[in-house]
Parts: C-alpha cells; structure tokens; sequence
C-alpha cells in the first residue's frame, strides 16, 4: 500500500532520510518510533508530499506520490491519504461539524445534507456527537484530536498517517484517542503512526519500525522488538524508555 | 460661537453636502463619501491580490509586488497623487477627472498597505491551519479561501478598520488637485466667510470625526457577531475585551 523505495532526504547539508526501504501492507498497522530527531516524523510527512524527497520513490497504492504532477493530482492524491497532526490543526473558525464537512463538500463536491449525515456518523463513531455544533476552542485536546480523525476519516481515505497524534495531550486523555485508533485498526485500516506510546504499539501494532539518526534501523512485529529487540541501538533506546 | 456653527451650517449646508451640483460637479460630503466608499471597496479586493502575490513564489508575481508595496510605503502619498495628477496624463495622451486621479491613487496607495496587514494575518497564522487544508485535499487556493482568510482577515480586523479610517482621511487630500469633496466645500464657505476659520474647519473636523467614528462602531460590531458565532454564543454579546485581560495582575 505504502512502499519507500531507496528515499533520502537533505534539509541543505543535514541528511534527514538515509535510504528508507520499507513497506507497509494493506490493512497492515505500522508503528515507527525512535528518539526524537530521527526522522520519523520527516518520513510520514513524504508519504502525502508535506516534505519533498531529493531522491527515492514513494508508492501509495502502485503509484509514486514524488513523480512530477499537475497540482490537481497532487490534490487528489492527497484527499486518499488520511493525515493526523500532533497539534490537531482543527480549524478554529468553524464548529466540528463544519470541520469535518468542508472537504467532503468543497473537494469532492458532497450535498450538504449527505455530508452532514456521514459527519454525524462519524462523529458518533470517535463519541463525539454532543460535540457537533461546538467550536474548536471548547473542546479539550483528546476531543480535539478525535474530531482530527473523523475530519481526516470523512475523506475516506485508504490509508491514515498519524504524526504523534498523542504527544501534545495531557496524559489523562491518550487513552480516549488511542481507543479510536485501536478501533480503526479493528477494522482493517492501514495505518502508519509515529508514536512514543509503547503500550499501544504492542498492542495493535502488526509491525514496528525503529529509526534513528535518519535510518531505518530494525523492523521487526512488536512481540520481538520489545523482549529481543537486534539492533544495539533500539536496545538503549527501549531500556531509557523503562526508566 | 456656538450660534456662530449653527448660522454657518444653516446658510451652507447645501454646499457642504453635495457641493455645486447641478451646477457643477458632485461633491461635499456626498463626494467625499464616494470615494471613500469606492476606495476602500476596490482596495480590499485589490490589497487581497496583492498579499497573495507578495505570498507566491512566482517572482512574475511577487517582485512586481513588492516593488509596489515598497513605492507605496516610501512615498508620500501627496507626492503620489502629484504624480498620478501630472504624470499620467502625459503618458495616456488625455486628461482624467480629479476624481478618478484621488481613486485610483487611493486604491493602488491604501491597497499597499492593505496587503500588509492581510499578509502579516496570513503569515501570523503559521503553517499547520495550511498544512491541514492541503493534506485533506484542498488546492492552495482552496484552502486560503475556507481556512487561512476567514481566519487571517478577522484576526486583523483591528488593523483593516485603521487603515479604513486613514483612507477616509485621507480623501482630504484630493483638496490639492481640486476634487471638490468636502474639505474642498469648506474652504470655499471659509474664503466667503473670511473671518470664522475656527468655527468652518471645526464643523469639518466633526463631520470627519463622526464618519469614522461610525466605521469604528461598525467594525467592532462586526468583530463581536463573528466571536460571538465562532465561541457558539450565538446572539449573546460578550463586554469588549479589556486591556486587563492581558495583563497577568489581577
């Protein structure tokens, strides 16, 4: 679903990607982790083209996201890939609903009333349907976030990226949006999400990637990256996280 | 002096609303209202243009750009409408009216600084309200049009309704190339008068001051309808926000 070929990637001299070979499957989850600066959230960002690749390939569903298009294809490309943010990025002028409802309506050209009723569906969906008609502001971060997703969700993408969707919430409130996510992997979504949670990438988690320093270092299924994980350096970093 | 203000007001209000019309031009405070109503209709869309050209990284688009926002902003608007006034003509071949020359110096002038204010409410906004909109699908200018100006324009409105004001004001200046707007009127009453200056210009400062004082009241009306609905309050009006809402003492 989601194939790197050969990426790289320089910010001037700074070598941010350094030949990313790696897949993700359809219906597959992936979790990428590794201390901060190491290039996760660079890579999840080439996925939908927010970050430019200086070389390599990047295969969404066969077809490569960096071959020179017209805008209108990159847009549309877009719309298939679904993309979460740390920070949420609601759009503070509208009301959750209307977040939600924009895209469908705007892009694809949805009714209004059919783009309001799928909204409301999925609103229920991440339990926030008493929410439709409140705005951003009064909306805690977990809300938040789960409006992000149903926003992200109303699209219908293939495919969800999530780039730590969870690190700017308070700790009380992870649990309500890693529920969501665990329900969408549930559900067969392929999923590929950069995230310090360790709990929720053994649990739902098919593979996990480790990156450092620019580089995939270790993939491997959760169960033996977390007791016997290879790589010296995924072993440092699992032993700091314990402590 | 007081009965002074009233007999000047009762022997020439005719003249300072509407000028000499019919027997002349329209002008007084009908004039001056025009344009400034024309000027600030036109510049916002022009100022629009310009911010997202200065914003673009076509260079055909922004060094033409810049080049006027920095003419704009180094000049003196009268040394602008002099120039407009003397220098166009020759160029086109044909005279153009007073009023056109103030219009169209006052669209390209005030939309300079317009576009600054606009860009500087775009650029304020940071890239995650853009990089949201795209990577839902949006085009560039999808996402400006339903995410980035809604949000970027009623952030400044403070800044816009200024520079409103400023151009109303700054109509004044068509005095100078014989628009006969409503300084214009009132210096005619004061050359027939001769001896009241204080009490003439004083009926103008206070026709000046009640315009842009009803822009003001407007604006900030308009500014507590949009918080009102964007905090889902509804009809509710909330007081105006105080100076110590920003400050940390209690």
């Amino acid at each position: 679903m989601i194939t790197f070929e050969n990426v790289n990637k320089k910010y001037g001299e700074y070598q941010a990607l350094t030949d990313i070979n790696a897949e993700v499957k359809r219906g597959e989850v992936v979790v990428v982790c590794g201390p901060s600066g190491s290039g996760k959230s660079t890579l999840i960002r080439t996925v939908n083209r927010l970050e430019e690749i200086n070389s390599g390939a990047i295969l969404f569903d066969g077809k490569n996201v960096h071959a020179p298009m017209s805008r209108r294809e990159l847009n549309r490309l877009r719309s298939h890939v679904g993309f979460v943010f740390q920070s949420f990025n609601l759009f503070p002028h509208l009301s959750t609903l209307e977040n939600i409802t924009l895209s469908p309506i705007k892009i694809n050209g949805v009714k209004r009333e059919v783009a309001r009723e799928k909204a409301m569906a999925l609103l229920d969906r991440v339990g926030l349907a008493h929410k439709a008609d409140a705005y951003p502001s009064q909306l805690s971060g977990g809300q938040q976030q789960r409006v992000a997703i149903a926003r992200a969700l109303a699209m219908e993408p293939p495919a969800m990226l999530f780039d730590e969707p969870t690190s700017a919430l308070d700790p009380e409130m992870v649990g309500e949006v890693l529920a969501v996510m665990k329900n969408l992997a549930a559900e067969g979504m392929t999923m590929m999400c950069v995230t310090h949670e360790m709990g929720f990438a053994r649990d739902v988690a098919d593979r996990v990637w480790f990156m450092d320093s620019g580089s995939i270092l270790e993939m491997a299924d959760p169960e033996t990256f977390f007791s016997a994980p290879e790589h010296p350096r995924a072993k440092r970093f699992l032993s700091d996280l314990r402590h | 002096m007081i009965g002074d203000i009233v007999i000047i007001i009762r022997d020439n209000w005719l003249l300072l609303l509407i000028g000499q019309y019919p027997n002349g031009p329209l002008g007084g405070l009908a004039a001056t209202l025009i344009l400034s109503v024309l000027s600030i209709a036109l510049a916002f869309p022009v100022a629009m243009l310009i911010a997202l050209a200065r914003l673009s990284k076509s260079p055909f688009l922004l060094w033409p750009s810049t080049v006027l926002v920095y003419v704009a902003r180094g000049v003196p608007l009268l040394m602008l409408i002099f120039w407009v006034y003397f220098v166009v003509p020759l160029i086109i071949g044909t005279r153009i009216p007073g009023f056109v020359t103030m219009l169209v110096t006052l669209v390209l002038y005030e939309g300079a600084f317009l576009s600054e204010i606009i860009r500087a409410g775009i650029v304020a906004l940071g890239r995650g309200q853009m990089e949201a909109a795209r990577s839902l699908g949006h085009s560039y200018m999808g996402a400006m049009a339903w995410v980035i100006l809604p949000q970027a324009l009623y952030n400044m409105i403070p800044s816009i309704l200024s520079q409103f004001v400023s151009t109303i004001k700054d109509t004044t200046l068509g005095y100078v190339i014989n628009v006969a707007d409503l300084t214009f009127a009132a210096n005619q009453v004061n050359n027939q008068l001769l001896t009241q200056p204080f009490q003439v210009f004083f009926i103008l400062a206070l026709i000046y001051f009640v315009i842009c004082w009803s822009l003001t009241r407007a604006a900030i009306y308009l500014e507590r309808r949009i918080s009102n609905k964007r905090s889902g309050r509804g009809g509710q009006v909330p007081p105006a926000m105080s100076a110590q809402a920003l400050t940390a003492e209690p």
